[in-house]
Protein backbone atom coordinates (compact mmCIF):
# COMPACT_ATOMS: atom_id res chain seq x y z
CA UNK A 1 0.00 0.00 0.00
CA UNK A 2 1.12 3.38 -0.80
CA UNK A 3 2.72 5.61 1.33
CA UNK A 4 2.06 8.94 1.52
CA UNK A 5 4.86 10.24 3.36
CA UNK A 6 7.02 12.98 0.42
CA UNK A 7 10.77 12.50 0.10
CA UNK A 8 13.20 14.53 -1.22
CA UNK A 9 16.54 12.37 -2.58
CA UNK A 10 19.47 14.42 -2.81
CA UNK A 11 22.81 13.33 -4.98
CA UNK A 12 25.06 14.68 -7.58
CA UNK A 13 24.72 10.99 -9.11
CA UNK A 14 21.74 10.52 -11.10
CA UNK A 15 22.35 7.04 -11.16
CA UNK A 16 21.86 6.97 -7.40
CA UNK A 17 18.88 9.52 -7.21
CA UNK A 18 17.20 6.65 -9.52
CA UNK A 19 18.46 3.89 -7.06
CA UNK A 20 17.23 5.38 -4.16
CA UNK A 21 13.76 6.67 -5.60
CA UNK A 22 13.25 3.02 -6.97
CA UNK A 23 13.86 1.55 -3.93
CA UNK A 24 11.53 3.36 -1.58
CA UNK A 25 8.82 2.89 -4.56
CA UNK A 26 9.42 -0.72 -3.65
CA UNK A 27 9.31 0.08 -0.01
CA UNK A 28 5.74 1.71 -0.53
CA UNK A 29 7.00 5.63 -0.41
CA UNK A 30 5.82 6.40 -4.05
CA UNK A 31 5.89 10.11 -3.65
CA UNK A 32 9.41 11.09 -4.18
CA UNK A 33 11.49 14.12 -5.48
CA UNK A 34 15.28 14.98 -6.56
CA UNK A 35 18.53 17.39 -6.34
CA UNK A 36 21.42 17.29 -7.28
CA UNK A 37 22.80 19.24 -4.35
CA UNK A 38 22.61 20.76 -1.53
CA UNK A 39 21.42 24.25 -2.39
CA UNK A 40 18.68 23.09 -4.91
CA UNK A 41 17.57 21.05 -2.15
CA UNK A 42 17.06 23.48 0.14
CA UNK A 43 15.23 25.25 -2.54
CA UNK A 44 13.33 22.67 -3.07
CA UNK A 45 12.37 21.97 0.85
CA UNK A 46 11.52 25.73 1.23
CA UNK A 47 9.27 25.50 -1.66
CA UNK A 48 7.66 22.22 -1.23
CA UNK A 49 6.19 20.29 1.65
CA UNK A 50 8.78 17.33 2.14
CA UNK A 51 8.42 15.02 5.31
CA UNK A 52 12.01 13.52 4.76
CA UNK A 53 15.09 13.60 3.13
CA UNK A 54 17.29 10.94 1.93
CA UNK A 55 20.94 12.90 1.02
CA UNK A 56 24.41 11.75 -0.36
CA UNK A 57 26.93 13.89 1.45
CA UNK A 58 30.03 14.12 -1.22
CA UNK A 59 28.03 16.81 -3.76
CA UNK A 60 29.08 19.84 -5.62
CA UNK A 61 28.25 23.65 -4.50
CA UNK A 62 26.59 22.94 -1.30
CA UNK A 63 28.00 19.00 0.64
CA UNK A 64 25.48 16.93 2.64
CA UNK A 65 26.94 18.46 5.76
CA UNK A 66 25.85 21.89 4.66
CA UNK A 67 23.00 20.92 3.47
CA UNK A 68 22.05 19.50 6.80
CA UNK A 69 23.31 22.14 9.12
CA UNK A 70 21.14 24.56 7.01
CA UNK A 71 17.73 22.41 7.61
CA UNK A 72 18.64 21.70 11.66
CA UNK A 73 18.99 25.75 11.78
CA UNK A 74 15.54 26.51 10.08
CA UNK A 75 13.06 26.54 12.30
CA UNK A 76 10.13 25.37 9.24
CA UNK A 77 12.88 22.82 7.98
CA UNK A 78 14.14 21.02 11.20
CA UNK A 79 11.89 18.61 12.01
CA UNK A 80 12.29 16.77 9.13
CA UNK A 81 14.70 13.57 9.71
CA UNK A 82 17.72 13.70 7.31
CA UNK A 83 19.27 10.22 6.49
CA UNK A 84 22.62 10.29 5.30
CA UNK A 85 23.43 8.05 2.16
CA UNK A 86 27.09 8.42 1.38
CA UNK A 87 30.91 6.67 0.65
CA UNK A 88 32.37 8.63 3.16
CA UNK A 89 32.96 6.04 5.46
CA UNK A 90 35.82 8.10 8.12
CA UNK A 91 34.35 7.64 11.42
CA UNK A 92 34.84 11.29 12.13
CA UNK A 93 32.26 12.21 9.15
CA UNK A 94 29.80 9.65 11.20
CA UNK A 95 30.09 11.27 14.14
CA UNK A 96 29.82 14.78 12.83
CA UNK A 97 26.67 13.79 11.23
CA UNK A 98 25.25 12.09 14.01
CA UNK A 99 25.97 15.52 16.18
CA UNK A 100 24.38 17.97 13.39
CA UNK A 101 21.50 15.93 14.04
CA UNK A 102 21.15 13.47 11.36
CA UNK A 103 18.45 10.65 12.02
CA UNK A 104 20.62 7.93 10.43
CA UNK A 105 24.01 7.00 8.54
CA UNK A 106 23.78 4.13 5.50
CA UNK A 107 27.53 3.80 3.95
CA UNK A 108 27.51 3.16 0.34
CA UNK A 109 27.45 0.59 -1.28
CA UNK A 110 24.20 -0.63 0.46
CA UNK A 111 21.52 -3.05 0.43
CA UNK A 112 17.77 -2.46 -0.24
CA UNK A 113 17.34 -4.33 3.02
CA UNK A 114 19.64 -1.81 5.01
CA UNK A 115 18.18 1.50 3.48
CA UNK A 116 14.32 -0.43 4.67
CA UNK A 117 15.92 -1.30 7.98
CA UNK A 118 16.73 2.52 8.79
CA UNK A 119 13.96 4.36 6.78
CA UNK A 120 11.49 1.85 9.06
CA UNK A 121 13.51 2.75 12.68
CA UNK A 122 13.32 6.74 11.74
CA UNK A 123 10.09 6.89 10.68
CA UNK A 124 9.02 4.90 14.15
CA UNK A 125 11.28 7.18 16.01
CA UNK A 126 10.19 10.51 14.64
CA UNK A 127 6.56 8.85 14.79
CA UNK A 128 6.09 8.98 11.35
CA UNK A 129 4.83 6.17 10.90
CA UNK B 1 94.41 -6.71 -30.25
CA UNK B 2 95.00 -2.84 -30.38
CA UNK B 3 92.64 -2.49 -33.66
CA UNK B 4 89.80 -4.54 -31.95
CA UNK B 5 89.96 -3.20 -28.30
CA UNK B 6 89.98 0.77 -29.39
CA UNK B 7 86.36 0.94 -30.90
CA UNK B 8 85.11 -1.01 -27.78
CA UNK B 9 87.33 1.63 -25.41
CA UNK B 10 86.00 4.39 -27.50
CA UNK B 11 82.34 3.05 -26.90
CA UNK B 12 83.15 2.95 -23.10
CA UNK B 13 84.41 6.11 -23.09
CA UNK B 14 81.56 7.59 -24.64
CA UNK B 15 78.53 5.65 -22.41
CA UNK B 16 81.19 7.13 -19.81
CA UNK B 17 80.32 10.74 -20.92
CA UNK B 18 76.36 10.10 -21.64
CA UNK B 19 76.32 9.12 -17.85
CA UNK B 20 78.28 11.95 -17.15
CA UNK B 21 75.87 14.36 -18.56
CA UNK B 22 72.79 12.34 -17.18
CA UNK B 23 74.29 13.13 -13.99
CA UNK B 24 74.74 16.63 -14.72
CA UNK B 25 71.08 17.07 -15.93
CA UNK B 26 69.98 15.53 -13.20
CA UNK B 27 72.01 17.34 -10.31
CA UNK B 28 70.91 20.94 -12.57
CA UNK B 29 67.32 19.68 -12.76
CA UNK B 30 67.38 19.08 -8.89
CA UNK B 31 69.03 22.42 -8.29
CA UNK B 32 66.93 24.05 -9.92
CA UNK B 33 63.65 22.91 -8.48
CA UNK B 34 64.94 23.15 -5.32
CA UNK B 35 65.74 27.14 -5.66
CA UNK B 36 61.99 26.95 -7.44
CA UNK B 37 60.57 25.52 -4.26
CA UNK B 38 59.13 23.42 -6.99
CA UNK B 39 60.68 20.10 -5.24
CA UNK B 40 58.27 20.10 -2.33
CA UNK B 41 55.22 20.49 -4.31
CA UNK B 42 56.15 17.74 -7.17
CA UNK B 43 57.35 15.44 -4.60
CA UNK B 44 53.66 15.72 -2.92
CA UNK B 45 52.07 15.08 -6.14
CA UNK B 46 54.37 12.11 -7.23
CA UNK B 47 53.65 10.73 -3.43
CA UNK B 48 49.52 10.29 -4.48
CA UNK B 49 50.68 8.60 -7.80
CA UNK B 50 50.93 5.41 -6.13
CA UNK B 51 47.05 6.37 -4.53
CA UNK B 52 46.01 7.04 -7.78
CA UNK B 53 47.19 3.70 -9.27
CA UNK B 54 44.95 1.85 -6.27
CA UNK B 55 42.22 4.21 -7.20
CA UNK B 56 42.06 3.00 -11.28
CA UNK B 57 42.72 -0.46 -9.62
CA UNK B 58 39.32 0.13 -7.81
CA UNK B 59 37.90 1.48 -10.45
CA UNK B 60 38.30 -1.89 -12.34
CA UNK B 61 37.09 -3.95 -9.80
CA UNK B 62 33.76 -2.18 -9.02
CA UNK B 63 33.23 -2.50 -12.85
CA UNK B 64 34.18 -5.98 -13.29
CA UNK B 65 31.62 -6.79 -10.07
CA UNK B 66 28.91 -5.01 -11.32
CA UNK B 67 29.27 -6.41 -14.95
CA UNK B 68 29.35 -10.29 -13.29
CA UNK B 69 26.57 -9.31 -10.90
CA UNK B 70 24.34 -8.03 -13.77
CA UNK B 71 25.52 -11.07 -16.04
CA UNK B 72 24.83 -13.34 -12.95
CA UNK B 73 21.66 -12.15 -12.11
CA UNK B 74 20.33 -11.29 -15.82
CA UNK B 75 21.19 -15.42 -16.54
CA UNK B 76 18.63 -16.04 -13.45
CA UNK B 77 16.04 -14.11 -15.03
CA UNK B 78 16.37 -15.61 -18.17
CA UNK B 79 16.23 -19.07 -16.86
CA UNK B 80 12.87 -18.39 -15.00
CA UNK B 81 11.53 -16.29 -18.21
CA UNK B 82 11.85 -19.17 -19.93
CA UNK B 83 10.39 -21.63 -17.07
CA UNK B 84 7.34 -19.36 -17.39
CA UNK B 85 7.15 -19.25 -21.46
CA UNK B 86 7.54 -23.15 -21.17
CA UNK B 87 4.51 -23.55 -18.45
CA UNK B 88 2.34 -21.54 -20.04
CA UNK B 89 2.63 -23.62 -23.43
CA UNK B 90 1.83 -26.46 -21.19
CA UNK B 91 -1.02 -25.58 -18.92
CA UNK B 92 -2.27 -23.64 -22.15
CA UNK B 93 -2.37 -27.33 -23.52
CA UNK B 94 -4.05 -28.79 -20.89
CA UNK B 95 -6.58 -26.39 -20.91
CA UNK B 96 -7.31 -26.45 -24.81
CA UNK B 97 -7.62 -30.43 -23.96
CA UNK B 98 -9.95 -30.40 -21.39
CA UNK B 99 -10.60 -27.16 -19.30
CA UNK B 100 -12.61 -29.01 -16.69
CA UNK B 101 -9.95 -31.58 -15.70
CA UNK B 102 -7.34 -28.78 -15.31
CA UNK B 103 -9.14 -26.70 -12.83
CA UNK B 104 -10.00 -30.48 -11.16
CA UNK B 105 -6.89 -31.49 -10.98
CA UNK B 106 -4.87 -28.49 -9.86
CA UNK B 107 -3.05 -27.70 -12.80
CA UNK B 108 -4.44 -23.48 -13.02
CA UNK B 109 -4.28 -23.08 -9.17
CA UNK B 110 -0.31 -24.37 -8.90
CA UNK B 111 0.32 -23.03 -12.07
CA UNK B 112 -0.77 -19.61 -10.59
CA UNK B 113 1.53 -20.52 -7.34
CA UNK B 114 4.48 -21.14 -9.93
CA UNK B 115 3.80 -17.61 -11.65
CA UNK B 116 3.36 -16.08 -8.28
CA UNK B 117 6.53 -17.24 -6.67
CA UNK B 118 8.69 -16.76 -10.25
CA UNK B 119 7.25 -13.15 -10.38
CA UNK B 120 9.00 -12.43 -6.98
CA UNK B 121 12.03 -14.03 -8.05
CA UNK B 122 12.22 -11.87 -11.33
CA UNK B 123 11.88 -9.02 -9.14
CA UNK B 124 14.51 -9.59 -6.69
CA UNK B 125 16.82 -10.13 -9.78
CA UNK B 126 16.00 -6.55 -11.58
CA UNK B 127 16.45 -4.67 -7.78
CA UNK B 128 19.71 -6.67 -7.68
CA UNK B 129 20.50 -5.41 -11.23
CA UNK B 130 19.40 -1.75 -10.17
CA UNK B 131 21.58 -2.12 -7.10
CA UNK B 132 24.65 -2.90 -9.08
CA UNK B 133 24.44 -0.10 -11.06
CA UNK B 134 25.69 2.24 -7.74
CA UNK B 135 29.23 1.62 -9.12
CA UNK B 136 28.91 4.72 -11.41
CA UNK B 137 28.58 6.68 -8.29
CA UNK B 138 31.20 5.02 -6.25
CA UNK B 139 33.77 4.92 -9.15
CA UNK B 140 32.44 8.87 -10.59
CA UNK B 141 34.14 10.12 -7.08
CA UNK B 142 37.25 8.25 -7.54
CA UNK B 143 37.80 9.08 -10.83
CA UNK B 144 37.16 13.07 -9.93
CA UNK B 145 40.28 12.81 -7.35
CA UNK B 146 42.37 11.20 -9.79
CA UNK B 147 41.46 14.06 -12.71
CA UNK B 148 42.05 16.26 -9.52
CA UNK B 149 45.59 14.62 -9.02
CA UNK B 150 46.41 14.85 -13.21
CA UNK B 151 45.21 18.31 -13.39
CA UNK B 152 47.42 19.44 -10.20
CA UNK B 153 50.75 17.51 -11.57
CA UNK B 154 50.13 19.22 -15.16
CA UNK B 155 49.92 22.85 -13.51
CA UNK B 156 53.23 21.95 -11.99
CA UNK B 157 54.80 20.84 -14.68
CA UNK B 158 53.83 24.44 -16.74
CA UNK B 159 54.57 26.38 -13.84
CA UNK B 160 58.22 25.42 -13.73
CA UNK B 161 58.55 25.07 -17.71
CA UNK B 162 57.30 29.11 -17.34
CA UNK B 163 59.89 29.52 -14.51
CA UNK B 164 62.64 27.60 -16.37
CA UNK B 165 61.92 28.65 -19.63
CA UNK B 166 64.81 31.05 -21.32
CA UNK B 167 64.40 34.39 -21.50
CA UNK B 168 63.59 35.06 -25.42
CA UNK B 169 60.85 32.28 -24.54
CA UNK B 170 57.25 33.43 -24.53
CA UNK B 171 56.22 30.75 -22.70
CA UNK B 172 52.17 31.61 -21.12
CA UNK B 173 50.20 29.22 -19.06
CA UNK B 174 47.25 27.57 -20.09
CA UNK B 175 43.95 28.92 -18.29
CA UNK B 176 43.16 26.24 -15.75
CA UNK B 177 39.78 24.26 -16.69
CA UNK B 178 37.07 24.87 -14.31
CA UNK B 179 37.74 22.48 -11.48
CA UNK B 180 34.50 22.12 -9.05
CA UNK B 181 35.42 22.93 -5.53
CA UNK B 182 38.32 20.84 -3.99
CA UNK B 183 36.80 17.70 -2.37
CA UNK B 184 37.68 17.95 1.39
CA UNK B 185 35.52 14.90 1.54
CA UNK B 186 37.77 11.57 1.11
CA UNK B 187 34.86 9.76 -0.76
CA UNK B 188 35.32 5.69 -1.06
CA UNK B 189 37.96 3.98 0.78
CA UNK B 190 39.86 2.62 -1.24
CA UNK B 191 42.35 0.33 0.79
CA UNK B 192 40.25 -0.26 4.54
CA UNK B 193 42.76 -2.73 5.41
CA UNK B 194 44.36 -1.40 8.83
CA UNK B 195 43.18 1.66 8.65
CA UNK B 196 40.71 2.12 12.08
CA UNK B 197 39.76 5.92 11.17
CA UNK B 198 37.47 4.51 8.74
CA UNK B 199 34.61 1.71 8.73
CA UNK B 200 34.28 -0.81 6.46
CA UNK B 201 30.55 -2.14 6.68
CA UNK B 202 27.31 -1.14 7.84
CA UNK B 203 27.32 -3.13 10.80
CA UNK B 204 30.55 -0.84 12.03
CA UNK B 205 28.49 2.01 11.05
CA UNK B 206 25.22 1.24 13.39
CA UNK B 207 27.87 0.45 16.47
CA UNK B 208 29.59 3.35 16.31
CA UNK B 209 26.43 5.60 16.27
CA UNK B 210 25.12 2.95 19.09
CA UNK B 211 28.23 3.83 21.04
CA UNK B 212 27.43 7.59 20.73
CA UNK B 213 23.69 7.17 22.17
CA UNK B 214 22.02 7.17 18.53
Amino acid sequence: MANPLRFLVVDDFSTMRRIVRNLLKESGFSEADEAEDGVVALQKLRNGNFDFVVSDINMPNMNGFQLLAEIKKDDKLKHIPVLMVTAEARKEDIVLAAQQGAAGYIVKPFTKATLEDKLIHILKKTGLQ
Amino acid sequence: METSDAPQGAGEAENSDVHHKIGQLTRQLHDTLRELGMAEKLRGSAEELPDAKSRLSYIAKLTGEAAEKVLNRVDQAKNQHDYIAAETLRVKALMVQNPVAAVAKGHIMNFLTDMEQSSKEIDQHLTEIMMAQDFHDLTGQVIARVVNLATTIEDQLVSLLIQTAPPQTVVTKPSAPSVEGHPVLQGPVINPEGNTEVVTSQSEVDDLLASLGF
